[in-house]
């Protein structure tokens, strides 16, 4: 009797407790306007959740976005990005101008910038951090983006000139095509080297270079008995003109590279500190900062306390007398921080899917706008049986994304390579591309719309005529002779992951009768695999762009060792985008970039699944911060308004909304150029 | 000191673990230039034959110096463990005293009241720390105290209060072994010989109790505390992801996940170490608290 | 300690065990509820397939019917996200949980006691070697050791018996149950280690005790008087610890399938279950309540079994 009294007692308790947490948890449905605690902190110091532990308080070194976002308080470049569109507005540079070609520019300092020393920025220190960013020491994650500088690669890559007879070996004489360069401001000793004829540049490494130079026997032939040059840091091509002009050249036209300038790689670091500390420059006692904000405190894992610094050149006009920097991961954290109304912002995609039903109930907080990332399934072109392009395409057919993008909520259904949506003047190129090769064809709109979206039944028909028949029993399907023991769907750990992999499992499996088993990996072990191209069957690709470009998406696929993971080269696809990266022409070029898209897409290496959105809160009483498609925010701009009348409201509408106090400040400061464009 | 060579041997297996683990501390996203990548080879000395390497690495640590981190630069291993080891330590020590006064409560308590419901009370108490997982006790403890009685702050680290609801979760799960290991030790204890003749001496239930029977009845508690109490000093994931907390079981699993060696080694070595010499005290300490065991 | 010979004698200490057992109405309660538990888990999945045509991996084919559904009479437990009937999942996850939890107190029973038992028996430098063989093993990072394990043995290389193992449980084609072998294997590598020395430490204490010494006098070998007599005395807090062993590594399990090195979706276990529906907690509560409360009367039951069992074995049982 007494025992079944206390087994009885145990059940009671349990249900009593979780009964407890339902009613707790049913009881935070939306009740007040705003989630949880709404209130502007005192200290005028925001506090904002930003995702991993940075890496390093060095900017050239990684490529994280928690860190871009954190680097973009406390360093500055020559530009930053515009808080809405993320187009390059002035910064450090209070001007540029490009040449007829877009290969060279020249940029006009401020007089008034300075560290947060004291010291004044000069042109210099913008050569000292490229010099750094480039060498071959500096292990950096980003340098890539810097390539399109002369020689900045080479560089990097420890290669060689070739000095034969007192002359350097030319590119033109070796198969290589001279680009037609033009000079912008005056005319230097440097100048004249880097718009002489481009030199050949070759492997220092005796190995590799001897490996290269098989391939190539005229070249080997002229390297013989040559004296080799290394390629220095001051071959490459920046220069500073005087104390407050700078110049960049590159090795060719670059129409979308101005906005490139506003990437963390390209943002200036300090020689006096990097000479005096080595690698303990970042720490907080040594670090030398030049942004709006300086460091105060850093407590590795609790928080990066950030203060205005009053020797930023435009300190006036920031806001805030501090940033808070919450390095936490737990999304479920993040959300209890934020109703407790200890944060008052955070990261990107810090929603939890469940979550997202309920935040978007609070119209003044949630923002869910286009963002510049996509994800992908890539396939492994180079094995059976996805080197067939029938496969591929019967796979890519069989997939109903607009359903995908139901179940997923928040992201829109992608069919191209380049995320649809976010450029929109490529969106017209494809569409004016697109139904140039309808009239091609000659088949109706609709039937061309079909060709690309989902299509369960010619899905079935490419496997069937690929050698892998489709049954249909009752209302399913069976496809017995795919190999499915051979294959797997492979995607890193992490609940969207698994979530996207499912849903697209169980639709394969619907509509074709193929159940392609999944496999979730720990990050690391995933990267071999997937870059390595060890999985045979499908992986997961997610890409965010680097800059306000499709080339950024596009050049996924461009080259012999891409990135896209599908194994996938094409020297035709690899031309069109060269040729288009030389059109001067801003809309003729997307057209052009727009049929070298239609020409990737038509041999499938990959499956495109979503276009992702913005997924985070915001506190109604932080103004100036926006949801542009890379969630980068230039923190100056960020302020609290403490009359919860001017809060903003119905945020969907917040790029529209005016905000005479943003959009002044924003005005003011791209005066500068406008004034130099006109 | 036979502390030491132990270390090293567990040094030596986990460095030989990180070298076959696929992936390396700087595999990323993007790819890395092939110079870029043979410059690190080269730094890190990753060109060199694998037995240079492991020379290398062990005469490092046998110095005590395990150098910087790979993946957060500019910070040295031995930076890392003392900055966050009081974070782990303060919340592990509190949390394993709180389980202590619970378990040892409830054990004792049920034990003299074997199957009478002073018995299954305690006991199912107990028992609820070690059903519901720490990662669902948690969250229904911050709606419960956070966000209904308003109580505690519901993650971050920051004064006392913010304390009390990641020493509750923790000292949960290890209450309810306490309790559980000291109830089936002492009830074994109760019926043994010495036992039975203190109390035919005529000494009292309680004196019985507390000056022979806790002595031995608590042994597989103590068994159990030299691993426990080392695993709680190097940090527990799920508390410190939830209520955001810098302690060092985190930092451990990112530096696994991270592949960054140095890290890993570094707190490798410094929870062996805290393992061997927590297990050294728990052996000497049988021979104090069991007059039955003799060291030959 | 007239019990021990009986043990020896071969008398019917076992059946006293078993009527003691039975008295102890909680512990009989906590029995049927574990027989109900397996052969829910063995069973209950065909039944749910014949009865509604629900398995824990089948999606509505209508996408409206894709989301997270309360309980219903046709979903009992309701649905998840991808609209799989919960039912079904938890009963699928309930035959990896426990056994993974079945394999891992094996594992520790059988390794651990045995151990244990030889280290303290022995004792000295026998004792000394063996034990810090198990502190060597404890402090190398077993996700370290899964890692390495998983990548080893879980590429398109894994070894033909994980395969054939995994195809005669689950089905053709589960690549995802090799990776659960492998789990068990890591697990049960830990699992037993802090058992040795629980065992180590009653062993201790008993092998000055005046039966070894009469078994000895009678002439019982060193292996007679460690498997039966040592470790018959020390089966209390061995039975306590090895259902003490159950949870934790089900909580382990969990934790691995969370860095993506446990259990491969579709499947699941009640941990990643539970993992899942605490997010969902204030919006689908269902999707916690029913993998949490299985989750929690098992583990509960379990234990309560475990200290009946003890109590059971142990013939003095007395009020003190």
């Amino acid at each position: 009797m007494m025992e079944r009294q206390g087994y009885s007692r145990v059940i009671v308790g349990i249900s009593a407790l979780l009964i407890a947490a339902l009613a707790f948890g049913c009881a935070s449905r939306p009740s007040g306007q705003f989630f949880g605690k709404t209130e502007p902190p005192a200290n005028n110091t925001l506090r904002y959740v930003s995702g991993s532990e940075p890496e390093t308080l060095d900017p050239q070194i990684s490529d994280g976005q928690p860190e871009a976002r954190i680097y973009m308080a406390i360093y500055e470049g020559l530009v930053e990005c515009d808080p809405k569109d993320q187009q390059p507005i002035p910064a450090i540079a209070k001007s540029w101008e490009a040449s007829p070609n877009l290969d060279e520019f020249v940029f006009h300092l401020r007089d008034n910038a300075k560290w947060s020393d004291g010291k004044p920025i000069t042109a210099r220190d913008f050569v000292y951090s490229m010099r750094r960013g480039f060498s071959p020491e500096t292990i950096s994650r980003t340098a890539q983006l810097g390539f399109f500088i002369k020689y900045a690669e080479a560089f990097k890559s420890g290669f060689v000139f070739v000095k034969k007879n007192g002359e350097f070996l030319l590119e033109k004489d070796f198969g290589g095509v001279e680009k037609d360069s033009q000079r912008i401001g005056p005319e230097t000793e440097f100048s004249k080297f880097l718009h002489s004829p481009a030199r050949v540049t070759i492997d220092g490494d005796e190995k590799k270079r001897n490996k290269a130079l098989a391939a190539d026997p005229k070249l080997a032939e002229a390297v013989k008995g040559a004296e080799l040059v290394p390629v220095t840091a001051e071959d490459i091509g920046v220069e500073a003109i005087d104390d407050l002009t700078l110049r960049i050249s590159l090795r060719q036209g670059a129409p979308f590279y101005i906005g490139l300038f506003a990437n963390q790689f390209f943002r200036l670091v300090p020689a006096q500190s990097i000479e005096k500390n080595g690698k303990n420059w970042t720490r907080p006692q040594n670090i030398v900062t030049n942004g709006p904000f300086r460091v105060k405190e850093y407590r590795p894992y609790d928080v990066l306390s950030l203060e205005k610094d009053p020797n930023y050149w435009d300190a006036a006009n920031v806001h805030l007398d501090g940033i808070e920097f919450y390095p936490i991961e737990e999304l479920s954290t993040i959300m209890n921080l934020y109703k407790a109304g200890s944060i008052d912002a955070m990261l990107n995609h810090a929603v939890p899917s469940s979550w997202i039903g309920e935040m978007r109930g609070y119209k003044d907080e949630y923002l869910n706008f286009p963002e510049m990332s996509t994800a992908y399934y890539a396939m492994n072109v180079t094995k059976p049986p996805f080197d067939d392009i029938r496969i591929r395409r019967a796979f890519s057919l069989g997939l109903d994304r607009e359903a995908l993008s139901s179940f997923r909520k928040v992201t829109k259904p992608l069919y191209y390579m380049s995320p649809t949506g976010v450029f929109h003047d490529y969106d017209k190129a494809m569409a004016k591309v697109s139904e140039e090769k309808r009239a091609e064809k000659g088949v109706s709109p609709e039937e061309w719309a079909k060709n690309i979206k989902f299509d369960p039944e010619q899905a079935r028909k490419l496997l069937t005529d690929a050698g892998f028949p489709v049954a249909k029993n009752g209302d399913t399907y069976s496809c017995p002779t795919f190999p499915t023991d051979k294959v797997t769907l492979t995607f890193n750990t992490n609940e969207n992951n698994r979530s996207i992999a499912e849903f697209v499992q169980s639709q394969w499996k619907q509509n074709m009768g193929i159940t392609v088993p999944l496999k979730t990996m720990e990050f690391k072990t995933f990267l071999p695999f997937f870059k390595g191209l060890e999985y045979s069957g499908f992986s997961q690709l997610l890409w965010s762009g680097d800059y306000v470009d499709p080339y950024s998406f596009l050049s996924l696929e461009y080259g012999k060792a891409n990135e896209g993971g599908s194994g996938f080269y094409d020297p035709k696809f690899d031309k069109m985008l060269d040729d288009a990266n030389s059109e001067l022409d801003m809309q003729k070029r997307y057209e052009m970039v727009a049929r070298a898209e239609f020409y990737l897409m038509d041999q499938v290496p990959v499956i495109p699944l979503t276009v992702n959105a913005t997924n985070w809160i915001k506190k109604p009483y932080v103004k100036g911060m926006y949801p542009n498609p890379g969630t980068l925010i230039p923190w100056k701009f960020v302020y609290f308004e403490k009359d919860p009348a001017k809060w903003d409201k119905d945020v969907a509408n917040i790029f529209t909304t005016p905000d005479p106090k943003f959009d002044k400040q924003l005005e003011d400061l791209k005066s500068t150029q406008q004034a130099v464009a006109k | 000191m036979i502390i030491v060579p132990m270390a090293l041997i567990v040094v030596t297996l986990t460095w030989g673990l990180i070298r076959i683990a696929p992936g390396n501390f700087y595999s990323g996203e993007k790819k890395l230039p092939a110079a870029v990548e043979a410059t690190i080879r080269k730094k890190y000395g990753l060109d060199e034959p694998w037995y240079k390497q492991y020379g290398m690495m062990i005469s490092n640590v046998i110095r005590g110096d395990f150098g910087d981190s790979l993946k957060y630069q500019g910070q040295t291993v031995n930076e890392i463990i003392w900055r966050h080891l009081p974070y782990s330590a303060t919340i592990g020590i509190l949390a394993y005293l709180l389980a202590l006064a619970i378990g040892l409560l409830a054990g004792t308590y049920a034990a003299m009241k074997q199957n009478s419901v002073l018995d299954f009370g305690p006991m199912s108490l107990a028992m609820l720390g070690l059903s519901v997982p720490n990662f669902v006790l948690a969250p229904i403890l911050v709606i419960f105290f956070a966000f209904t009685l308003y109580l505690f702050p519901p993650a971050r680290w920051g004064g006392p209060s913010s304390l009390v609801l990641p020493v509750i979760t923790l000292a949960a799960i290890y209450a309810a072994y306490i309790a559980r290991l000291t109830r089936a030790g002492m009830l074994e204890v109760l019926r043994s010989d010495y036992i039975r003749t203190a109390r035919a001496k005529g000494l009292s239930d309680w004196t019985v109790l507390f000056r022979h029977a806790f002595r031995g009845g608590i042994l597989p508690v103590i068994s159990f505390t030299g691993p426990a109490l080392a695993a709680l000093l190097a940090g527990t994931v799920v508390v410190e992801k939830v209520y955001a907390l810098p302690g060092l079981g985190d930092i451990f699993i990112k530096a696994v996940l991270n592949r960054d060696e140095p890290l890993i080694l570094g707190i490798v070595a410094f929870l062996s170490i805290l393992i061997m010499l927590f297990n050294l005290i728990v052996d000497i300490s049988y021979g104090f608290l069991d007059p039955r065991i003799r060291y030959e | 300690m007239a019990e021990n010979l009986e043990t020896l004698s071969g008398s019917s200490p076992w059946r006293d065990a078993w009527k003691r057992l039975r008295r102890n109405k909680l512990a009989v309660v906590s029995l049927c509820f574990l027989i109900v538990m397996v052969v829910a888990v063995v069973i209950g999945p065909v039944i749910i397939y014949s009865a509604t045509g629900f398995t824990y991996d089948s999606t509505p084919t209508d996408n409206a019917l894709v989301r997270s559904l309360p309980p219903s009479l046709l979903h009992l437990m309701g649905t998840d996200d991808q609209g799989r009937d919960m039912f079904a999942r938890v009963l699928q996850g309930g035959r990896i949980s426990l056994m993974v939890g079945v394999i891992s107190t094996l594992v520790s029973l059988i390794v651990g006691v045995s151990y244990g038992a030889i280290a303290g028996y022995f004792g000295g430098r026998i004792d000394n070697v063996m034990m810090r063989i198990v502190d060597v093993i404890y402090a190398i990072p077993y996700i370290l050791i899964v890692i390495v394990l998983l990548s080893v043995f879980g590429g398109p290389s894994t070894p033909a018996w994980i395969q054939w193992l995994s195809t005669t449980i689950g089905g053709a084609g589960n690549q995802g149950l090799s990776q659960l072998f492998l789990l068990f294997f890591a697990l049960g590598l830990v699992s037993w280690l802090t058992m040795a020395r629980v065992v180590r430490g009653q062993i201790l204490s008993l092998k000055n005790q005046e039966f070894v010494m009469a078994a000895k006098a009678t002439g019982v070998g060193t292996f007679g008087i460690i498997f039966r007599h040592l470790i018959p005395n020390a089966l209390g807090p061995v039975i306590v610890y090895a259902t003490l062993t159950v949870p934790s590594v089900m909580l382990t399990e969990a934790f691995l399938s969370f860095l993506g090195l446990g259990v491969q979706a579709p499947y699941a276990s009640w941990g990643s279950l539970a993992d899942i529906g605490i997010k969902n907690l204030a919006i689908f509560p269902w999707q916690l309540i029913f993998p949490g409360l299985t989750m929690a009367l098992t583990l509960f039951s379990l234990n309560f079994l475990g200290d009946g069992i003890r109590d059971a074995l142990d013939p003095q049982t007395r009020k003190f």
